[in-house]
């Protein structure tokens, strides 16, 4: 009698599990996309993949994106089947962040910055394809590059990536605060600043030993400013709070509201947590000051 | 009647005369504009950076106040300082107005009113001493109002 009240029992309490299972992995699905979104916006992807400018629709793709080794234009991003990246596995978008390579094989150009992406952890990967995912699936064809000959052989991007990219997660610096390591990670890995603030060598490398210091020929032939704590030529005489502030309003202690390319930027650093901008601001003021030929700003 | 054509003659010649004029005229015109936009955009620093330090318990809230409702008034006077013809060369300043700006007005204007509203709104704020709404509207006027300017129509000069 009590054994078979106890299986009766069993048998509810399974079927009320098999019954929740579904709406469980659901909502852990749900949570794992608001996870990806703010990890997209950190690491800006919407930036590149719309064409804002002609009204595009959001990570649809088609921005132009002038370089000095040609115009690239940046893919569609959404989930549509055909036109953007609605059939590939998990392991293919971690492969396309982690190696560079596309899901035929092929090689991303460095424009992708996934020489910063790669240090992504596999777990965020998937949190931002679970997002990209969740978005409506916009049917967009992509435009082809606008470069030349020998730039455009994909294949010799092998070469390029044997002399200058090291694949890896990033890995937390030992005996290094919390705030240290996840500032170092946003800024090396998610946002990506050194593809921007991080000069160029002429295989269009960034130079390892002046991350950060500036670029004279930046996106759009903009220079883009050295951002090490250099006194004179970088932003040394910032606080912390001075770079918190600037990465929440955009507000430079000289009030000034920046622009351009960094105003951008600012859109999406603004909406980061307290936590992550001062984060940022530990790590940008640990770093070795650098000097560049002339002020960055 | 006589008159009447007189008086039209006259006046042709007069805007004769001062298309005539209006070469050298405009360069010295754009100088002009050109300090005064830098002038105005200073103040509205000024006046941004005295709200920020009330926010930062570094100011007090009267500043804030006269600061903001500056702020009102130069946001709405922006149209004017952008008058066809000074983009381009800046050789006082770090930034030119990008070109868009004139040849896409309407769109232009549609920012500048933007900003004018936030300003006002940071002004009403202001005036309620709240300073979770002074911040709120604070972030949105900076980021949004100026920021959502500087970024679309302004850029560095490279020297």
């Amino acid at each position: 009698m009590t054994a078979g009240l106890d299986g009766i029992v069993r048998q509810i309490l399974s079927a009320a599990v098999v019954a929740l299972l579904p709406a469980l992995s659901l909502s852990a699905a749900a949570d794992e996309a608001s996870r990806g979104g703010y990890l997209a916006n950190a690491a800006g992807c919407e930036d590149c993949h719309t064409d804002r400018d002609h009204g595009g629709q959001p990570y649809a793709g088609g921005r132009a994106l002038a370089t000095p080794f040609g115009t690239f234009y940046s893919p569609n991003i959404t989930p549509n089947p055909e036109t953007g990246i609605g059939r590939w596995s998990d392991e293919q978008f971690l492969r396309a962040l982690r190696d560079g390579v596309r899901p035929d094989g092929a090689n991303y150009f460095p424009v992708f910055p996934y020489p910063s992406f790669t240090k992504i952890t596999d777990a965020d990967a998937r949190a931002i394809k679970a997002y990209l995912f969740s978005l409506p699936a916009t049917r967009q064809a992509n435009r082809a590059h606008d470069i030349s000959f020998p730039i455009s052989w994909r294949f010799l991007q092998n070469g390029w990536k044997l002399l200058f990219f090291s694949p890896g997660p990033f890995r937390p610096a030992p005996g290094r605060s919390e705030a240290y390591n996840r500032g170092a990670y946003l800024v090396t890995a998610l946002a990506h600043c050194g593809e921007c603030h991080t000069p160029r060598n002429w295989f269009g490398a960034m130079e390892p030993d002046r991350f950060l210091a500036g670029n004279p020929d930046g996106p759009d032939g903009k220079s883009v400013p050295n951002i090490t704590p250099d006194p004179e030529t970088g932003i040394g005489n910032w606080s912390g709070e001075d770079i918190a502030t600037l990465l929440k309003t955009g507000q430079t202690p000289e009030f000034d509201f920046v622009g351009g390319a960094m105003g951008e930027v600012v859109r999406n650093t603004s909406r980061l947590d307290d936590a992550d901008r001062r984060a940022i601001a530990v790590y940008l003021k640990s770093l070795p000051p650098i000097h560049s030929q002339k002020k960055g700003r | 009647m006589f008159c009447v054509t007189k008086f039209r003659m006259l006046g042709a010649a007069l805007a004769i005369a001062v298309v005539g004029a209006s070469g050298p005229a405009l360069a010295q015109d754009k100088e002009t504009v050109l300090k005064d936009r830098q002038a105005t955009m200073k103040e509205q620093g000024k006046n941004t950076g005295a709200v920020k330090a009330y926010l930062d318990g570094k100011g007090d809230l009267a500043q804030a106040k006269t600061a903001a409702a500056d702020l009102t008034q130069t946001t709405k006077k922006i149209p004017e300082l952008f008058p066809p013809g000074t983009d381009g060369p800046n050789p006082t300043g770090d930034y030119v107005a990008k070109a868009v700006i004139w040849t896409d007005w309407n769109k232009f204007l549609d920012a500048q009113k933007a900003a004018a509203a936030k300003a006002d709104a940071l002004l009403v704020a202001v005036s309620s001493g709240d300073k979770t709404a002074i911040e709120a509207a604070f972030n949105d006027l900076g980021k949004n109002g100026c920021g959502g300017c500087h970024t679309t129509f302004r850029e560095k000069i490279e020297k």
